[in-house]
């Protein structure tokens, strides 16, 4: 863009000109941006899919190879890949239902009911709402220790179950979606707290509740860190800590890592195609909300 | 309004469900005498054993996971020890294992099982390390890590270097000849001698002392033993040189130029034989092995140990009593080519003639039990993993030139000291 | 699901037992909704937090013996290189990720404000791939690509005349590669969020200012940034903290750096450092005392990102 020869010419011209060369740079920059974002995408099942020899040579061969198969088979070979899944999706969908459900619950008692301890309580959620879990892993080992839930998926199901952000997300969402006097209408006509909530507040913000657990979803299966320190027998990994695994691994084949990324990440593609629309719509909306 | 109490009620039960229900958390068959859980390090085949265990018992089931490196395995299983599941059987490398014999009650005393009638069969230094004042036998010795040289006969003879494992033998007998012949092949070829002077150097050169960092007194005296120092230098030396690639051992770059020809000698502790065999298996038949400049010496070798938490401890005694015994371990090597650690089959005419194709038929027998019947041995203490990996890391930056070869003692001290006050 | 009792039912036997019954309830009510979550919060959350202090007063060998030792650890953790060298690497690799991201994420998201976009959710999916990717798959993938003897990147650097450079080897490219690993995830995220609020802004305020000449530069600065000040505030405050807990990347990317990332701990971060004390070294108070640490660096963001956010209300009319 240059400013200067935009300003000089005369108004009515100066605009379709801008535009087209705007778009023009805009279309470029969207581009390479959209390329940057897949290419490393690619690039793993590339490697996925050749030979070590071949994902070791210079120039790199850029197109994938007929290795796929026996580098998937070889990643099922080394670590229980298959369990692995299985974990990630019971670890991830538990969680994203538990969050999308205890913080419906919990967001509505803070935003439309009101009891002592109220303020109190969400002043607690919102201050420990930056603090990340990760520096209190050495206590939450030895919790979970005592609980003899080490190496179980347990131990990484319940605490993830607790989202403060979750919390604050759905109680603005309930907030704005009932007001008080759809509240007040509903309690003359005799309906209890609980008709209130299941019948008419959850149905509101149902979306709002999809896109939070889906957010819970995609972190659970992402996790790594806590995981990784709670998780031990290859029948309990997670993808990730299989990834981790295969990596271990590297003296098999040099491409076994990156067959099980491509392996782990695929699931979450698939379902980013179908419900890619409403998490960027949660991420935009978050916007407003944050 | 009873709904939102059974609501609650339900998301209680749920999770509660939800904790019950998934897959292992508490219905697993407790001791199921057939099956039992090995854990093992990478890199070092341990699964052909297995293999071959399982096949002489059909009815028995091993579990076996390579889970990281050595240290990755004994730090998961420090884990294990600590609060998880523990495994029944698990293999500790020669120098993680003092850390865990400061507390032997985390792992059931093996002479209960029946090591007390084996104790005499394994060599006395190495049992002894597994062996608390009280006499409780904490681990079985499954090999040693004699030292050798392993190099390319097709790289030497291009480079017009002899290629009879005995003339390159005697091409070094002292590191200083090893560091000559280096230098011709440089010239000769254009191409690194050594994959690096790091792992190749030191820690071989380290364990060919009468003591490393501890004293007869089992006092921490790394910084003071000249043995150590002059090791240290050794590799600096033969690093500034400029005949090593400086590729770090079990890298990628390492496991791929051992395939490609990169360097054309790497330094083989008996158990490394099986490294290069898996890291590059298209080089069957062009290796051979030398012996090692600087006389006796070990590295490494590992223990089996039998955690006191272990489900199945029966099962996996049974395995160790067979594979250990010295008939177990003589199939070992004729199998893998590890070190046994029970000396009355060094004399054994099945391993002094044994030879292996891989490495064109060299009689690794001979040359490994040569190595590590000369040996002196020396204390191993609990600290010796993190003093060795801290000298080791800091040779590896002199190698990527993050340090220069020349503050590389006083930074290699100064790390050692902060590692083990943390 | 709880198909609800018919609302009649509970109201047609007002007694008055009944109602004190009730009104216990309904009182206890709110309760029993916000209890499973903070059940669940105190034992997981809140509980490790504190517990985290006492552990930290500790030496504390998890399959051996545990002694208080007061607050030496704190006193050893001041004077440990290691622990400040994390620091310094902790922040190296948050700056190098954090300011060309968002300076990025901005600028595109001014740009895309100004057009009507062809295929916009297409687009919007595409940028936030890299987010749906797990950090162990990402690190997984770039490290081959940044790898010094096959790297596509060593390639071209080859091909432009340059030697091959270990990216692993070094604390800056070390940091450069973390910081690429972490902006690629991050930057399509901002973009996003940026763009949203950028939505809310009125056109007529840019369609005013270019009819005064005012250059896309011009609107930028003092259109766009103004409009957008809290929430870059917020995502600076959100990528300060995500900076912190940076671990997976350093773990992964240098496999033979082990725990250190490196032979000269040029990539460790603070994250790591907790980890390689705790469950590498298994000294739980040493490491529950970099817990400590990093909770006072969180408690400064989050008070530093109070202030701002106090005085960006204030200034609004």
């Amino acid at each position: 863009m240059n400013p200067q020869s935009t300003t000089a010419t005369p108004a009515p011209h100066r605009r379709r000109r801008t535009l087209n060369r705007v778009s023009f740079v805009v279309y470029a920059l969207l581009s390479v941006m959209v390329f940057v974002s897949v290419f490393p995408l690619y690039w793993m099942f590339v490697v996925a899919t050749t030979d070590s020899a071949t994902a070791t040579s210079l120039p790199p061969h850029i197109v994938p190879g007929e290795n796929f198969l026996y580098l998937a088979r070889l990643v099922f070979d080394t670590v229980p890949f298959v369990q692995a899944l299985i974990n990630s999706l019971v670890v991830a969908t538990t969680i994203g239902v538990g969050q999308a459900v205890l913080c419906a619950l919990a967001g509505f008692a803070f935003a439309k009911l009101s009891f002592p301890g109220r303020n109190t309580l969400f002043l607690i959620v919102v201050l420990t709402m930056t603090v990340p879990a990760q520096l209190a892993v050495i206590p939450q080992y030895l919790i979970m220790s005592n609980l003899g839930w080490v190496d179980t998926l347990q131990a990484v199901i319940v605490p993830g179950l607790v989202s403060a952000f979750g919390i604050f997300w759905m109680r603005q969402h309930i907030g704005s979606a009932i007001d008080d006097e759809l509240m007040h209408a509903a309690r003359v006509d005799g309906a209890t707290t609980g008709q209130i909530f299941w019948r008419i507040a959850f149905p509101l913000v149902r979306p709002a509740a999809f896109v939070l657990g889906l957010f819970g979803f995609v972190s659970a299966w992402n996790d790594f860190l806590w995981p990784f320190i709670v998780l031990k027998s290859p029948e309990r990994y997670t993808v990730q800590i299989a990834i981790k695994a295969l990596q271990n691994n590297r003296d098999i084949d040099l491409g076994l890592a990156m067959s099980g990324s491509f392996l782990a990440t695929l699931p979450l593609l698939v379902l980013f195609v179908f419900v890619g629309r409403r998490l960027v719509q949660g991420i935009m909306e978050g916007a407003f909300k944050g | 309004m009873k709904r939102v109490i059974t609501t609650a009620a339900i998301l209680a039960t749920a999770v509660l469900l939800v904790v019950g229900c998934t897959p292992g958390s508490g219905g697993e068959s407790a001791a199921d005498s057939k099956t039992f859980e090995f854990w093992s390090f990478t890199g070092i085949n341990q699964k052909a054993a297995v293999d071959n265990y399982t096949k002489a018992h059909p009815d028995i089931q091993v579990k076996l996971t390579e889970v990281g490196s050595t240290t990755e395995t004994a730090q998961a299983l420090t884990t294990a020890l600590a609060g998880g599941k523990v495994p029944d059987l698990v293999l500790i490398q020669g120098d993680d294992l003092p850390k865990f014999m400061q507390s032997p009650d985390n792992f059931v005393d093996l002479s209960t099982l029946g090591a007390d009638k084996m104790k005499g069969d394994y060599l006395d230094w190495v049992i002894k390390q597994s062996t608390t004042k009280d006499g409780k036998v904490i681990g079985i010795p499954t090999d040693v890590g004699g030292l050798a040289i392993a190099y390319r006969t097709d790289l030497f003879k291009a480079a017009g270097l002899p290629t009879d494992r005995d003339e390159v033998s005697k091409l070094w007998p002292t590191w200083d000849g090893f560091l000559e012949a280096g230098k011709k092949y440089v010239q000769a070829t254009g191409k690194p001698f050594l994959d690096n002077a790091s792992t190749s150097v030191f820690f071989q050169a380290v364990n060919q002392g009468t003591e490393r960092y501890y004293d007869a007194d089992r006092k921490l005296t790394y910084e003071k033993n000249p043995q150590v120092k002059a090791a240290f230098d050794l590799s600096l030396k033969i690093h500034s040189a400029g005949i090593t690639s400086k590729i770090t051992s079990w890298s990628t770059g390492w496991t791929a130029g051992m395939s490609k020809g990169d360097f054309a000698v790497v330094s083989a502790p008996s158990w490394m034989l099986n490294a290069i065999r898996t890291n590059a298996p298209d080089t069957s038949g062009k290796w051979d092995v030398a012996t090692i400049p600087g006389g006796a010496g070990n590295w490494g070798g590992s223990y089996l140990a039998i955690p006191k938490r272990a489900k199945n401890p029966k099962a996996a005694w049974n395995y160790i009593a067979e594979m250990q015994s010295p008939a177990g371990q003589l199939a070992q090597f004729l199998r893998q080519g590890s070190l046994p650690t029970t000396p009355s089959v060094y004399s054994d005419p099945q391993l002094i003639g044994k030879t292996d194709p891989f490495f064109s038929n060299a009689p690794i027998g001979k040359i490994y039990t040569q190595s590590v019947l000369g040996i002196k041995p020396f204390y191993i203490g609990p600290e010796d993993a993190t003093v060795g990996s801290e000298m080791l890391n800091t040779l590896v930056s002199v190698e990527q030139g993050q340090v220069a070869p020349g503050d590389a003692w006083n930074t290699a001290m100064t790390n050692v000291k902060n590692a083990l006050r943390g | 699901m709880l198909s609800p009792a018919p609302a009649a039912k509970t109201t047609a036997r007002p007694t008055r037992y009944r109602h004190i019954q009730q009104g216990m309830r309904e009182r206890l009510l709110p309760y029993a909704y916000v209890a499973p979550f903070f059940l669940l919060f105190f034992i997981f959350g809140l509980f490790p937090l504190l517990f985290t202090f006492y552990i930290a007063l500790f030496d504390w060998d998890p399959i051996g013996e545990r002694h208080y030792v007061g607050l030496e650890n704190f006193t050893e953790l001041a004077r440990d290189p290691r622990f400040w060298g994390a620091m310094r690497n902790t922040f190296s690799i948050w700056v190098l990720s954090t300011v060309p991201q968002l300076m990025l994420a901005l600028v595109v998201a001014h740009v895309l404000n100004h057009v009507r976009l062809r295929a916009a959710t297409l687009f919007r999916m595409s940028v936030l791939v890299p987010y749906i990717t797990s950090v162990a798959a990402t690190t997984i993938v770039f490290a081959q690509l940044f790898d010094r003897d096959y790297g596509i990147l060593n390639w071209i650097l080859g091909l432009l005349g340059f030697q091959h450079f270990d990216f692993t080897a070094s604390v800056w490219g070390s940091h450069f590669m973390i910081a690429v690993m972490v902006a690629w995830r991050w930057t399509g995220y901002n973009v996003l969020l940026y763009l949203a609020s950028l939505q809310a802004v009125p056109r007529e305020l840019y369609e005013a200012a270019a009819a005064d000449g005012a250059s896309g530069w011009k609107q930028f600065r003092h259109i766009s940034i103004p409009s957008l000040r809290p929430i870059i505030v917020f995502t600076v405050v959100t990528s300060t903290i995500g900076g912190l807990q940076i671990f997976t990347e350093p773990l992964l990317a240098n496999p033979v750096g082990g725990l250190t990332c490196g032979a000269a701990r040029q990539c460790q971060t603070l994250t790591l450092f907790l980890y390689e004390q705790g469950f590498g070294r298994f000294h739980f108070g040493y490491g529950a005392a970099v817990g400590v640490a990093l909770f006072v660096m969180v408690v400064i963001v989050a008070a530093i990102n109070y202030l701002l956010v106090t005085r960006i209300r204030s200034e609004r009319p």
